[in-house]
């Protein structure tokens, strides 16, 4: 940068002005914002490691996350990313390393996709209640995981694959029942909520053909969201999908705050709109479908995070989707201390509950501080 | 008081008033042609109208009451609204054949509905003018730099860059808008009832500013105006639209009569067409229906 002076008199939000330079969209609160969430996420996750059913001390469980045998090791790493045989290692590091440490990662992916599928959505409909799932995409999953749980049971061990295909699937009937002509951010939240209704009806029905417990309670699991179980696998099942998604919502931000001017103005701006808007819809299906497939359908994560982050940054959506990067993880990295460890902190009980329930716990009254402190929330 | 709907250019134009219309050499015309211009609701065309012109590089003005067809007859010339028949004409190409983008290099639109992000900064928001300039992976380049600097000195809002839209007063606003339309360095620029709902200074900013940057880049002005008499004031040429067909056309001089006042309008009002800031009105009463 040479000569004119820009924006000088400005001290937070001035740097917009150099949009495209990465370390000029650097602001303070947006780094705060990162550091923060970062520090929760390792928070989240040493507890995470540090407690279970095979018992060692906590520093034995820190020791074996910073054990540099596994750390720097690349054969480890091409096991855990690359699904290729384990190294030799000790047992702690392989509880550690191999148990305990993926279900963060996996939740770290998890709030990613989420958040951003989130902030994405609320832009394309201009609609500040929405979700990664206000176009059908939870019911088309759901139904999904109903169906092949309850009547084509030889399709489990597709699951996750089905649910995402589901997903997606419902965004395109979703899309396909607004389209007039084109379509508008109230026609295509409305075809979600059709189809979410009699997706979720049918949902509901299957229930009642569930003949044991252990189907109704994974069809639960599933439909409320879960970490339990997840290992390295659902990690490298997620990741490729993950990096994409991620990467072109972030090319997408400026289309992003062109839309937020407003459908004529964005037009006169020489927007394609409906193809931007089915396009960035698709980018944050896909980064929901991601999720669904290796947690299944976790509420309120992508409701509250945009907010959460918009409330600190602004609504420039570089900024914000950078910001939900980090404060998703953060959000389901905690819920899922709450939801693995809660009940037996509590009760004692070694019974873990579906992530989802407690990011609806955890968030709903947060969400509901935030509206009464802010008067401001939900403007996008 | 000439054929509804159809016109011929007078030879008064060359008189239009405080001179200095020299259309610069690259100034160019929009044109309509046999148009008719409806929404999907609707079944009659809502403006019919079977020539239209926008001299190159000067200042005209759409009035008209409401409802007249004023708004949808620019929309139509943004190609924003498709017409059912008819075309449109950009320096004699047809603007449906344009990508959206080239569209938007060269003609901008400044619609009456706009939205912004409340934290949204005067500034960002006229980098926003420069998205058709951009590719998609483009980042902001000096040329952006040097369209978003012009247009802020334009516009009269260097004091304002860095605050936020949701600070600002309903004029500032559109005064910051009208930097985001400039920033787009258009050939042809269409602004919708600018003015409405701000105060008499700010309407007389946005005036100077449409008028400045006429007079300055030679960029064609399509404006929609809602007083007639601001309109007398500041174009070169009017366009008075009643139930979706042109009236009258020409400079305000000879469009601002008694006549069309009462007959347009449906109010009766003086016309003192010898004031030295273009005819003046003294409206009375209004007309019953």
């Amino acid at each position: 940068m040479s000569t004119e002076p820009v924006s000088e008199s400005e001290s937070g939000s001035g740097p917009t002005a150099t949009t495209g330079r990465f370390l000029d969209g650097v602001d303070g609160a947006l780094v705060s914002l990162c550091l923060a969430s970062v520090a929760v996420v390792v928070a989240g996750g040493l507890v995470q490691v540090s407690f279970g059913s095979y018992s060692m001390t906590v520093w034995q469980a820190w020791a074996a996350v910073f054990d540099p045998q596994v750390l720097f090791n690349l054969r480890a790493w091409e096991a855990f990313l690359f699904g290729a045989e384990l190294p030799e290692m000790n047992q702690r590091s392989l509880i550690v390393w191999n148990i305990r440490l993926p279900r963060v990662f996996v939740a770290v992916v998890v709030g990613m996709n989420l958040a951003v599928s989130g902030a994405i959505f609320q832009a394309v409909t201009r609609n500040e209640l929405a979700s990664p799932f206000i176009l059908g995409v939870s019911s088309g999953a759901g139904l999904l995981i109903l169906l092949t749980l309850v009547v084509f049971s030889g399709l489990s061990a597709l699951l996750p694959l089905v649910a995402a295909l589901g997903g997606a699937a419902a965004f395109l009937v979703v899309y396909a029942i607004a389209w007039k002509n084109g379509t508008s951010p109230v026609r295509l939240v409305l075809a979600g909520v059709i189809v979410g209704t009699v997706f979720q009806s049918l949902q509901t029905g299957l229930f009642f053909f569930a003949d044991d417990i252990g189907v109704v309670q994974s069809a639960i699991a599933w439909t409320t969201g879960s970490l339990t179980g997840t290992d390295w696998e659902q990690v490298r099942m997620a990741l490729p999908w993950t990096v994409v998604a991620i990467g072109l919502s972030l090319l997408g931000a400026r289309q992003l705050n062109v839309l937020l001017l407003g459908e004529q103005t964005a037009r006169s701006l020489g927007m394609s709109v409906e193809k931007v808007r089915f396009a960035l819809s698709g980018v944050a299906v896909l980064a929901a479908a991601a999720s669904i497939a290796v947690a299944g359908i976790v509420g309120f994560v992508g409701l509250i995070v945009p907010h959460m982050v918009r409330n600190v940054v602004g609504s420039e959506y570089r900024k914000l989707i950078v910001g939900c990067l980090f404060a998703g993880p953060a959000l389901m990295v905690a819920a899922d201390v709450g939801a693995r460890l809660g009940l037996e902190l509590l009760f004692g009980a070694s019974t873990q509950v579906p992530v989802g329930i407690v990011t609806g716990l955890v968030g709903g009254p947060y969400f509901l501080y935030l509206m009464r402190k802010q008067e401001a929330l939900g403007e996008i | 008081m000439r054929e509804n709907g159809q016109f011929e250019r007078g030879e008064a134009e060359s008189e239009s008033g405080e001179a200095s219309t020299e259309p610069s050499i690259d100034a160019v015309e929009l044109q309509g042609e046999e148009l008719e211009i409806g929404y999907p609701t609707t079944t009659e065309p809502v403006v019919e109208c079977e020539r239209v012109l926008l001299p190159a590089g000067e200042v005209t003005a759409l009035v008209g009451p409401n409802g007249s067809g004023k708004s949808t007859l620019l929309k139509a010339m943004a190609n924003q609204l498709a017409p059912e028949s008819g075309a449109i004409r950009l320096d004699g190409q047809q603007v449906q054949s344009l990508d959206s983008k080239e569209l938007a290099r060269r003609l901008g639109l400044l619609s009456q509905e706009h939205d912004s992000p409340a934290s949204l900064t005067v500034e960002e928001l006229a980098y926003h003018g420069r998205y058709p300039h951009r590719g998609f992976f483009e980042s902001v380049g000096d040329d952006d730099r040097r369209a978003v600097e012009r247009a802020i000195e334009l516009a009269g809002v260097e004091h304002l860059r860095g605050k936020s839209m949701a600070n600002l007063s309903g004029g500032q606003k559109q005064l910051a808008w009208i930097a985001m339309v400039l920033a787009q360095e258009t050939d042809v620029l269409l602004l919708d009832e600018p003015t409405t709902y701000l105060d008499l200074h700010h309407q007389l900013r946005v005036m100077e500013v449409v008028r400045k940057l006429n007079r300055e880049d030679g960029v064609t002005v399509g404006i929609v105006l809602h007083d007639i008499g601001q309109a007398a004031r500041f174009a070169d040429n009017l366009i008075a639209m009643k139930d979706g067909a042109p009236y009258d056309w020409g400079p305000p001089r000879e469009v601002v009569t008694e006549e069309l006042l009462s007959d347009v309008f449906r109010v009766d009002a003086s016309v003192d067409a010898e004031s030295p800031t273009g005819p003046h009105i003294a409206p009375h009463r209004a007309l019953d229906e």
